[in-house]
């Protein structure tokens, strides 16, 4: 299992690769605070990225999580807090 | 730079408990509108918002006999809404039941009539199997592996966003493959396998009435999800066209790129929820084109006001970014005090 933090970084490749590489999402600015459904990232979108980051990184993240998770931001703290565990 | 409105109406998967309920109780203009609305079903429109209203509803609102009715609905009046703070369209573009509301809103077919045109579906749809939708984030040619006779591509809403339509066991069979194979997937709210040719003999039932109905030229340019782009007079003033609708597919990815290329615009989500918005957030020509999306209402029912609030806000934002002519007499929503609704009026 991998143990290296996410970084926002690792972040913004995922949800590119999650809503497709040929999407338009604009995720170049700073966006560690800008909600998901801002940056065009809806419940599927995220359940696709939780998919990436279960198989890339082996976090589980359930519906509660995602549920309460609106924000990159909340999202690597998440992630992270996690990983410190692991 | 004034930017000019497109409106977006959303369809059958937008629905959510409580929608537009709280905007209802609090503004005037949107409960005269639906009411007009209701009131054209008779009975069965009293009926319809019993259940909208109710905690409890006899008939779940992801049934067809009150999603489809009630997203008509609330689309329609909240596009009322918007024309009476002086907000015009330049063009409409609606998904799935959404796209007879911008019908409506184009001009090509009457309130009554596109009502009628509703129930008449609904009605044809009352035998249709049991089946849904469901959502893979996939592009269409991840999943083509996966359709059957029965299983189709009933929706491209956004380059890995599809939706799967068919009968419930052939389906789940697709599903369970699916989630096999490493996508995932997401259930539509949705009782009736829409936008698939298992329902194509019941559309085909619906014509001789929707033939008789009166078509116009659309006054407002009309973009299809059916045809992915705009549409023209024929084609929208073509009864099959219409009746043959709940049977085909929806390319809501496309006619949002041939709407988007237009010019200066602003899309506003005209209906419960964020299902148009948040797809279009992400769709490359609307951020090449750095087209603001404003949704109308929450993405669910929130703490009495919010609906209102929400609404009010969206609105002043649309005057701002669009300028309205004459805006200095736009009517923002005005709060009136929550209205009480008991089983006595409803049953009246």
């Amino acid at each position: 299992m991998a143990t290296r933090e996410l970084t926002i970084d690792d972040l913004t490749h995922l949800l590119r690769s999650a809503a497709g590489e040929e999407e338009g999402v604009d995720l170049d600015g700073d966006i560690l605070d800008t909600e998901f459904a801002t940056l065009g990232y809806d419940s599927l979108a995220l359940l696709e990225t939780a998919s990436r980051l279960g198989v890339e990184y082996g976090v589980t993240l359930t519906d509660d999580d995602l549920e309460v998770i609106t924000t990159p931001r909340a999202l690597l703290d998440r992630v992270n807090t996690r990983l410190g565990r692991g | 730079m004034a930017r000019s409105v497109v409106l977006l109406f959303p369809g059958q998967g937008a629905q959510y408990p409580g929608m537009a309920v709280d905007l209802y109780h609090r503004h005037t203009t949107f409960r005269a509108a639906m009411d007009e609305v209701l009131s054209l079903w008779g009975n069965e429109g009293r009926a319809i918002r019993a259940d909208w209203l109710a905690d409890w509803p006899l008939i779940d609102l992801d049934d067809l006999r009150r999603a489809q009715p009630l997203l008509f609905a609330v689309d329609h009046a909240l596009a009322v809404t918007l024309r009476e703070a002086g907000i015009v369209p330049v063009a409409l573009l609606g998904h799935s039941v959404g796209e007879v509301v911008a019908a409506v809103a184009a001009g090509v077919l009457s309130l009554p009539e596109a009502a009628g045109l509703l129930a008449e579906r609904i009605a044809q749809l009352g035998d249709a199997p049991p089946g849904g939708m469901l959502s893979v984030a996939a592009s269409p040619a991840d999943v083509r592996p996966f359709l059957t006779d029965e299983v189709a591509l009933g929706a491209v809403n956004a380059a890995r966003s599809v939706v799967l339509a068919g009968p419930a066991a052939p389906l789940e069979d697709a599903r369970a493959r699916l989630r096999a194979a490493g996508f995932t997937t997401l259930t539509v709210p949705a009782r009736v396998p829409f936008h698939s040719p298992v329902l194509g003999g019941h559309a085909a039932r619906s014509l001789s009435s929707v033939r008789r109905l009166t078509w116009a030229p659309p006054a407002v340019p009309l973009y299809s999800g059916y045809t992915g782009g705009l549409l023209g007079p024929a084609a929208a003033t073509d009864p099959d066209f219409w009746a043959a609708q709940p049977a085909r597919p929806v390319y809501f990815a496309d006619a949002l790129a041939a709407v988007a290329t237009a010019g200066d615009q602003l899309l506003v989500e005209c209906g419960p929820g964020w299902t148009l918005t948040i797809p279009a957030r992400r769709s490359p020509q609307v951020l090449r084109a750095g087209t603001p999306v404003i949704p109308l209402l929450p993405r669910r029912a929130g703490a009495s006001g919010s609906d209102l609030r929400h609404v009010a806000e969206a609105i002043a934002g649309i005057v701002e970014a669009a300028g309205t002519p004459g805006s200095d007499a736009v009517d923002l929503p005005t709060s009136v005090p929550p209205t009480k609704v008991t089983a006595t009026q409803l049953s009246g």
